[in-house]
């Protein structure tokens, strides 16, 4: 009986709180109550995700709340996000994959269906090989490769993933195309397969391959950016390495469903700057090994709609291009 | 020596240690709820320890990984319905213990096996790190496919009257987990053009589906059927296991640490796997194999060691090789990254005392897991005086919660209503359920080994015995099939043989 008094108690009292919690702040500004961030992928995206909005609430009267709905290579989560009101409150923690899930035919809108609020960060696939190998270069292996005769075994991620579009890239440029074959693994397992003899190079997020970068079983090639990247400031960038006018990235950044009301999205790109260009952030950039690469909604926007036109043909050479 | 000092001295200061127990408490709970799982509370935590330094942070989060993958086994115990799915073989056995009063000492059993799997996982990551990933690193994908395939023949011996039955049971996990969109080739399957498919079915919610859901409609039934006799109170002693019992499976429980640790370090495999394989290695060595599935101690002990083992297996590959094995240790790698440590051959260079950190910090774990679970025990068992109808309104509650939680997606709370209700009727037709489980769990694992294999070898089979471990296992598996074949079709010429001489025997009577 007494639980029961004190349960019905403790009941009411939130309540009350609920109530006047909302009260309180009736037709005040944007933001009001939380704003939810959906998250798409598991893994670094998730951690990057998740550090984003908690130093987002700092900035802002109300906090983020990073929320998960992963699944479908982001079609999911997409299609949350989209179908939500274009009030500001849910934002999606995007990427090239809205371009990749709409031209790969998962998903029925495309990235028009989303206002972009700040570009975040960039990530830059490298491609590494055994360091016993004796290619010290795109060329060398591309050259080795075609003397030999033998197919190449490159690991990636699943057919029409980042890193597998980006190894078609790598691929086409040396001529190779016809002489690899993609050998699709999860959870990161390709650099051990690579170390394990079983592949003769690997394409997948520099993380995987540092360690054993800098352990002398593995050599990181290059990578695929147009500069260098921070956490290898030694590695040569793939154009360095022979392939000529290579420049993918991966990027990262919020976006809402569109037709939020830009004062909605200027409040939300300032928390994400503000937060962006944290100590904290800056950190976390290095020891997760991403790029921190911001950039305001205007010129976000441009860069969307430019690189949905390159995956669209990347995805089109390969023959995965279904609208 | 200085080195394992100072690392003490940092896990032992009072935020880590609390961070470490906190998490464990945290984990135990989160496993030992159904429905919630501690894949689901380390992602809670994770941005916790973002603000906290690094020895309290990698504390936290190990602690919610090992009190979670030791509190699967309550549920399982008390309700029949595992915490986990690593939890799911010890089912099995734990639940009939709880049936026949044994709960509390079940209970007790499983928190010890535990601690003592993960310490000699522990041990042996200590010992040979490095001997272990190597050995790890020759397990490519036509070796782990050969370690799966043996896994399944191993364990589809296991409690099955028919094997038609058997095989359809088998047969539907596979199907449940081919939905959604192949990472392989990137295409749809089974997903009739709708988006909401394409996240496939959660091997939680089925896991969820599959035990809860019929055991909840089963309390049910019997409720609102059957005359209320006054019920007999559940034996609720909290009796614990005295030394004596527990040194009776030692030797079982070394072989099953041992094989959890070996399980475990192979990434694409995992605690579900190993947990399987120790129970069918546990009757297979017993004296008395006829008294598994019926509530044998064996049957607790076995899986409950060979899991845990798995968490130290586990961080053979994740820290030597920076490769995670499931969604756990990916969570944990994320945890290790934010804080500047990247898993690989450079983190035993240059970071040894946070591995000595991460070593004495999972040996806490383990001791706190033990203390609360042990403490726990005398109001876990309580539940068992809730009456069953009632109980189940608050099983399916947090299994519904539960299943929001894992991606937070409605969806999956529908699906563990329609397969809820699918494995309540395959169980009225007698339908095990246990190899569904199998199927969920080995089915993909199986496949993708099976395919990446063939591509590295351009479509060539031989791959799959190229090799002296290939060899081994797929030579054993076809040794198992065929004796089991042998088995079944003797037993059916004795059974039809018997039927005859029953037939005669009647008609010669009239």
């Amino acid at each position: 009986m007494k639980t029961r008094t004190l349960t019905s108690a403790l009941l009411s009292s939130v309540i009350a709180v609920g109530l006047v919690g909302t009260g309180s702040q009736a037709r005040a500004e944007f933001p009001e109550k939380p704003v939810e961030m959906t998250i798409l992928f598991g893994s670094t995206a998730q951690t990057i995700g998740q550090l984003l909005a908690d130093l987002m609430s700092k900035n802002l009267p109300e906090p983020v709340v990073p929320v998960s709905r992963a699944g479908g290579g982001g079609a999911v989560g997409y299609q949350y996000v989209q179908s939500t009101d274009a009030d500001g409150y849910n934002i999606v923690w995007n990427s090239n994959s809205i371009s990749t899930s709409y031209h790969g035919g998962r998903i029925d809108f495309d990235y028009t269906a989303f206002e972009p609020i700040a570009k975040i960060s960039v990530e830059v696939p490298a491609i590494a090989v055994r360091a016993d190998s004796g290619w010290d270069s795109l060329t060398d292996m591309a050259a080795d490769i075609k003397e030999k005769g033998t197919k190449l075994k490159v690991g990636a991620s699943g057919k029409g993933s980042f890193t597998h579009l980006t190894t078609e890239a790598i691929l086409a440029s040396q001529g190779l195309t016809d002489m690899a074959v993609h050998v699709p693994y999860d959870q990161g397992r390709a650099p051990v397969e690579l170390i394990a003899g079983r592949l003769d190079a690997a394409v997948q997020w520099p993380g995987q391959f540092i360690s054993h970068h800098e352990a002398g079983t593995l050599k990181i090639l290059c990578v695929t950016s147009a500069k260098r990247i921070g956490q290898l400031p030694d590695v040569p960038t793939c154009e360095e390495s022979g392939a000529e006018g290579m420049d993918i990235t991966m990027w990262r950044g919020l976006a809402a469903p569109a037709g939020t009301p830009m004062e909605v999205i200027t409040k939300l790109e300032a928390a994400a700057k503000a937060a962006a260009e944290s100590d904290e952030f800056k950190e976390a950039a290095q020891t997760i090994g991403f790029e921190l690469d911001f950039a305001d909604h205007a010129t976000f926007g441009e860069l969307i709609a430019r690189d949905d036109a390159d995956i669209a043909k990347l995805l089109e050479d390969v023959g995965l291009k279904a609208q | 020596m200085d080195l394992l000092l100072s690392a003490a001295q940092v896990i032992l200061a009072p935020d880590a240690l609390l961070a470490v127990l906190a998490g464990s408490l945290l984990g135990v709970v989160f496993g030992a709820i159904p429905g919630l799982t501690f894949t689901v509370a380390m992602a809670l935590v994770v941005p916790m320890s973002f603000s906290l330094a690094a020895a309290p942070a990698i504390a936290l989060l190990l602690g919610t990984y090992i009190g979670g993958m030791t509190g699967g086994s309550v549920s399982a115990i008390l309700l029949g319905i595992p915490g986990t799915p690593s939890a799911a073989a010890t089912v099995l056995d734990g639940y009939q213990l709880t049936r026949r009063g044994k709960a509390s000492l079940a209970l007790g059993t499983a928190v010890v096996a535990s601690a003592f799997g993960g310490i000699v996982s522990l041990l042996v990551m200590v010992a040979s790190v490095d001997t272990v990933a190597k050995l790890a690193l020759r397990f490519g994908p036509a070796e782990t496919f050969g370690l799966l395939l043996f896994g399944l023949s191993t364990i589809c011996g296991l409690a099955q009257k028919s094997l038609l039955k058997g095989l359809i049971a088998g047969v539907l996990g596979l199907l449940v987990m081919t939905v959604g969109i192949d990472e392989m080739e990137g295409v749809q399957r089974l997903t009739f053009g709708t988006i909401v498919l394409q996240q496939g079915i959660s091997l939680l919610v089925a896991m969820i589906a599959l035990f809860a859901v019929p055991h909840v409609i089963d309390a049910f039934v019997t409720h609102y059927t059957e005359d209320r006799r006054p019920e007999a109170i559940a034996d609720v002693r909290a009796e614990l296991p005295t030394l004596r019992d527990l040194a009776k499976h030692f030797w079982l429980m070394l072989r099953c640490a041992l094989l959890g640790t070996g399980i475990g370090s192979i990434p694409g495999t995992g605690g579900p796997i190993a947990a399987f394989l120790a129970y069918a290695h546990a009757r297979k060595s017993s004296k008395t194999p006829e008294r598994f599935g019926r509530g044998d101690m064996g049957g607790v002990v076995a899986p409950e060691t060979a899991n845990n083992a798995v968490t130290g297996g586990a961080m053979i590959p994740l820290l030597s090789l920076g490769i995670p094995g499931d969604p756990a240790t990916a969570i944990l790698l994320s945890g290790l990254l934010i804080h500047g440590l990247i898993p690989g051959p450079m983190l035993f260079i240059e970071h040894p005392g946070e591995i000595y950190q991460i070593y004495l910090a999972i040996i806490i774990a383990y001791a706190a897991v033990v203390a609360i679970q042990l403490l726990g025990i005398r109001f876990f068992v309580q539940l068992l005086r809730v009456p069953a109808h009632l109980l189940a309104v608050g099983i399916i509650i947090m299994c519904a919660y539960g299943a929001f939680a894992i991606r937070n997606s409605v969806f999956d709370v529908v699906m563990v209503a329609l397969l809820g209700a699918l494995a309540y009727g395959l169980q009225r037709v007698s339908i095990p359920l246990t190899p569904i489980i199998l199927g969920l769990v080995l089915g993909p694992s199986i496949e993708r080994e099976f395919r990446t294999a063939l591509i590295l070898s351009d479509g060539d089979p031989s791959i799959f015995v190229a090799s002296i471990p290939g060899v081994i296992f797929i030579g054993l598996t076809a040794l198992i099939v065929g004796a089991q074949i042998l088995r079944a079709t003797r037993a059916s010429l004795n059974a039809r043989r018997t039927e005859e001489n029953s037939h005669a025997s009647v008609t010669s009577s009239e």
